[in-house]
């Protein structure tokens, strides 16, 4: 029905020449300033061994900051790359699935869970700055409220931010508190608009609550879903504020994702040429892991 | 023009909001404009600074205040940053967009850049003279830090420190201990009084991109051991016998539960909380760690244990003054006034006892008797000041120091090996000298 | 619905509520805590209870409150967020509508540039944007806070697919009509995407209220400055005084957090049939 209509408008409408433009002109004129421009200047900036202080004293290096990328010591790319893999895969695969049990869990229902879905959405209406600071003092190994209680059940009590192996779960477990409320959200809204008829004849014809979750329910969720993955996707590779706020990329490199490693080689050891180079990559994995969702949803779709 | 009544009513909304918006930004600005610096009248000078808080923002408030009245024709806009990160963040940005402060606070290393980069001026440019009236009234370790590798002056001091340890002197004294000269004593007294919910000393390794207490320690070690982690010409000697010793002598604390590894000032909260019986910080710590402690016991103060040899060592801290190329002829005579006025001895004197910082030179402790009446560790900790050495001016260092934290981590905090962990920080320490030359 | 068959639903129902209920307090367990933690002593000795029971020192507030100029930050939050979702809804709606519904010449092209926006990592730029920023003159501004961030990705793209979405029978009519284009986006248009500006507005009023190294970069002077560079500063500048930056925490968020749980039922709705206009 909508194809058709797209296809009967495609026909009928004369092309309208500059009035695009214009309407897009606003927005492109910003990002032209603010961003497009400053990208194509860090592309070019990668190519040298940059001096922010006095560009004057620059030299052209080719590609010796990408080159760099690879032999680096510490913390080397690959590792930086994969601790933003780790902590992407952790918020797209376990936001999502959260999200999505909490909606299912939540959808509908009366004022006492609506009050239950204000709740899990209020974190995402609080700014990072402020709330993960309540988050480290949580998980500080001396006195934090989190070491105290696995003391009083004689549990062990892992260093949380302070060990190489906790500190990443532990950014996680912040991120998808201040996270999830805005995917939930997203899968209400999508819930919302599933078919009650399908849901309903497929009761009548004995289907376990599974089976008209798996084969009814979620099929027709699949458009918010690879929309809810998409967007994760893209602020989790970018997420900044958290790691600063909480582990400082550290302890070891453990947390020092791709784009805390641009922040540290950019803003604070000002090595600007191969912070650019480091940018240009992100920005290359961030499309490159879009692109391949996309596809992989065009995929799934066109088998089911 | 339109007749539909919601376009009307969104057109005056975004009308008023813009109003306001103009207004506001012309109130803020108004404040501003008069800025420049004027032709026969006054000289503004922006002066960019991390003293944001507490005793240290009310005394330079102070001072400058001071300093204005004495000097009506100069202006002095104190442009405070919450953090040093930020602070050398604006700074390059200022220096980038052609827009930077006038003098701002600088690390050695900072300088380094700087001066490389042709962005700051010497010393001689606007004083006149390479070693100008009042250098050699300065501390011997601060006269030095002052002048960069190069041989040149380039800086001007400002906020000096070097560490101290501070300590409960009642847990001490129930445990049966004094306070220690020698670092093995420190390690006898340390172990003596954990247990019991009492870790002795907390530190804070700080990060790659920001080391804090726990790496100056391990440097501090590494000095009292007669090998500095980075040596004078910038060669990193981070698996020196000293440093290994020095590593394994952090771990063994961390094995006897003498030590813990924290955050944010973890020594200080720890002391303050009866937590901890020891802190090791910058001499300037003293405000806020009488500010953890709150009265409830006897705060004790000394200078750094030493080495095997006996012979005192410390880690000069703190940053020095350094004026920005840009500055115009006048506001270049301005601000050498103010730096000279900041580092005079009874500027430093008032500076010293309401923030703890040291005394650049001695003669500003003829002005502090009150103070060392009651604090009399600040004569000897300022004495330190003449033997006390920075962490070398080259632009690598800060990363080398990186490589000493992540050290620190692995070792403190996975149980690594202390020397495979200093070999690889080493490597890394080499590898950052040779891409930074 | 609660007619149909309520003897089988309610256990069900009722398990379904209580866990509700413990995830509910679960997420809402930081907040209670920042708030014991802005009214307790700093250097108490940390039992449990301690840590769970408020002790009533009104004076942490009273610290917090002195240390910046919080009401004079609080306008400029309110103001720049609610400039940049203004603007950004008006740049959204228009860019929105041209890639949804209009046909012209580059049309794939532009809209694969916006896509890439997006996708630029945010610190490489703020360098290379201080130093528009000082030729321009909006240092110290409030326009480098609000213009740089009045257009938005997630703003144009999901006004596009709202629009990619309805019948375009929608529109031919009203071109018949001779309605100028305009006219046939504020009329037919705006009334039907209203429920995706609604989301859109949210996360532009987020995003601005949650960015801090941008401003803390930009800005020097308090009076234009937000909250959360006041707070961070805080932060940096006191780090051990926890109950003072608890307090400051919790005078600086609950306004706004009272302001979105007013509003959050309209969210919920406006999410609910946007995501049915979120066709991949």
């Amino acid at each position: 029905m909508v194809q058709l209509s797209e296809r009967v408008r495609r026909r009928s409408r004369p092309r309208e020449g500059w009035a695009g433009w214009l309407y897009t002109a606003p927005a492109l004129l910003i990002f032209s300033v603010f961003i497009i421009g400053p990208t194509a200047y860090t592309l070019y900036i990668s190519t040298f061994h940059w001096n922010t202080l006095n560009p004057s004293m620059s030299s052209f290096i080719g590609t010796d900051n990408y080159r760099q990328l690879f032999q680096s010591t510490t913390p080397d790319f690959l590792t930086s790359a994969g601790n933003s893999l780790y902590y992407c895969a952790a918020m797209v695969i376990g936001g999502t699935a959260l999200s999505l049990a909490l909606a299912l869990l939540l959808q509908r229902g009366g004022r006492l869970l609506s009050a239950g879905r204000v709740a899990i959405f209020a974190p995402h209406a609080t700014p990072i700055v402020a709330t993960s600071l309540a988050w480290v003092w949580l998980f500080n190994p001396q006195f934090g409220l989190i070491d105290l209680v696995l003391k009083h059940l004689h549990l062990p009590t892992p260093q949380f931010l302070f060990s190489s192996s906790w500190a990443m779960p532990s950014v996680i477990v912040y991120s998808l508190w201040h996270e999830v409320g805005f995917t939930v959200v997203l899968f209400l809204g999508g819930l919302a608009v599933t078919s009650g008829e399908l849901s309903e004849a497929a009761r009548v014809d004995g289907a376990s609550p599974w089976q008209e979750f798996w084969h009814i329910t979620w099929p027709q969720l699949r458009p918010v879903t690879l929309f809810a993955v998409v967007i994760t996707s893209i602020t989790s590779l970018q997420a900044f504020t958290q790691f600063y706020e909480m582990s400082r990329g550290g302890p070891a490199y453990a947390t020092t994702t791709l784009s805390y490693l641009l922040y540290q080689e950019a803003f604070v050891l000002f090595d600007t040429g191969y912070g650019a180079a480091l940018a240009v990559v992100l920005f290359v994995v961030t499309a490159a892991f879009t692109l391949l969702q996309r596809r992989l949803g065009d995929r799934i779709a066109a088998d089911l | 023009m339109s007749s539909n009544p919601t376009l009307r009513r969104t057109a005056a909304t975004v009308l008023a909001a813009a109003t306001v918006l103009g207004a506001l930004s012309a109130c803020s600005s108004s404040s501003k404009s008069s800025a420049d610096a004027g032709s026969g009248g006054t000289t503004t000078i922006s002066f960019m600074q991390i003293m944001i808080s507490g005793t240290q923002k009310s005394t330079l408030v102070a001072l400058t205040d001071a300093f204005q009245q004495a000097n009506p024709n100069i202006k002095v806009n104190l442009e405070y940053q919450p953090d040093y990160g930020t602070l050398h963040a604006k700074e390059t940005a200022g220096v980038a967009a052609h827009n930077p402060p006038t003098i701002g606070q600088v690390y050695e290393s900072w300088a380094a850049d700087y001066a490389k980069s042709q962005v700051i001026l010497p010393v001689g440019q606007y004083a006149g003279s390479d070693s100008p009236a009042g250098l050699s009234d300065f501390y011997q370790g601060v006269q030095k830090d002052l002048r960069l590798p190069d041989g040149k002056l380039w800086m001007w001091p400002f906020n000096k420190s070097v560490q101290v340890l501070f300590y409960n002197q009642d847990l001490l004294q129930a445990k049966g201990q004094s306070a220690p000269t020698s670092w093995d004593q420190f390690a006898t007294a340390a172990k003596a009084v954990s247990g019991d919910g009492v870790t002795a000393i907390s530190i804070d390794p700080g990060t790659t991109a920001s080391p804090a207490g726990g790496t100056v320690l391990f440097d501090a070690l590494c000095a009292a051991d007669g090998t500095p982690d980075i040596a004078a010409d910038g060669t990193p000697q981070l698996n020196s016998p000293a440093a290994v010793q020095a590593l394994s002598y952090l771990a063994d604390l961390k094995k006897a539960g003498a030590l813990a590894v924290g955050s944010n000032f973890p020594g200080e909260t720890a002391l303050g909380a009866k937590k901890g019986a020891f802190d090791m910080s910058s001499a300037a710590g003293y405000y806020f760690e009488n500010q953890a402690v709150g009265g409830k016991f006897a705060l004790g103060t000394e200078v750094l244990p030493t080495g095997a040899s006996g012979r005192p060592t410390n880690v000069l801290s703190g940053t020095n003054i350094a004026m920005f190329a840009s500055a115009s002829k006048a506001q270049q005579a301005a601000a050498w006034k103010y730096m000279q006025f900041l580092a005079s001895a009874q500027s430093q004197a008032q500076w010293s006892s309401t923030t703890g910082y040291l005394p650049v030179t001695a003669k500003a402790l003829d002005q502090m008797s009150e103070f060392l009446a009651k604090n009399p560790y600040m004569k000897t900790a300022a004495a330190a000041l003449d033997y006390a050495v920075a962490q070398p001016a080259f632009p690598w260092v800060a990363k080398a120091q990186g490589e000493e934290v992540v050290a620190l981590q692995k070792v403190l905090e996975q149980g690594a090996d202390p020397a495979g962990a200093l070999n690889a920080a080493q490597q890394a320490a080499q590898a950052d000298q040779k891409a930074g030359q | 619905m609660t007619l149909a068959g309520p003897t089988a639903r309610r256990p069900r129902g009722a398990l379904r509520r209580t866990v509700a209920v413990l995830i509910a307090l679960a997420f809402l367990f930081p907040f209670y805590y920042v708030l014991v933690t802005s009214l307790n002593s700093a250097s108490q000795s940390s039992t449990l209870a301690d840590l769970l029971l408020p002790h009533w020192h009104w004076e942490n507030y009273a610290r917090a409150w002195a240390a910046a100029p919080w009401p004079r930050l609080f306008l400029n939050t309110v103001l720049i967020g609610a400039c940049t979702v203004v603007l950004a809804l008006a740049t959204s709606l228009l860019a929105g509508f041209a890639f949804g519904v209009m046909r012209f010449r580059g049309r794939g092209l532009l809209f694969a540039l916006v896509m890439a926006v997006m996708m630029v990592p945010g610190t490489v730029l703020i360098i290379p944007d201080y130093i528009i920023a000082t030729d321009i003159h909006w240092l110290d501004t409030y326009w480098i806070q609000i213009v740089p961030w009045g257009a938005s990705v997630f703003g144009i793209f999901l006004v596009r697919q709202f629009f990619l979405g309805l019948p375009a029978e929608l529109f031919d009519a009203a071109e018949l009509d001779g309605a100028g284009r305009f006219r046939m986006l504020w009329s037919i248009g705006m009334p039907l995407v209203r429920p995706a500006m609604l989301i859109i507005a949210l996360q532009i009023f987020l995003a601005s209220w949650n960015s801090f190294l941008w401003p803390f970069i930009m800005t020097q002077d308090p009076n234009v400055q937000p909250v959360e560079v006041g707070l961070a500063a805080f932060a940096g500048a006191d780090g051990t005084d926890y109950p003072g930056l608890a307090a400051a925490v919790v005078f600086t968020t609950v306004p706004v957090l009272a302001f979105f749980l007013v509003l959050q039922r309209h969210f919920v709705t406006g999410a609910m049939s946007t995501a049915g206009g979120v066709r991949g």
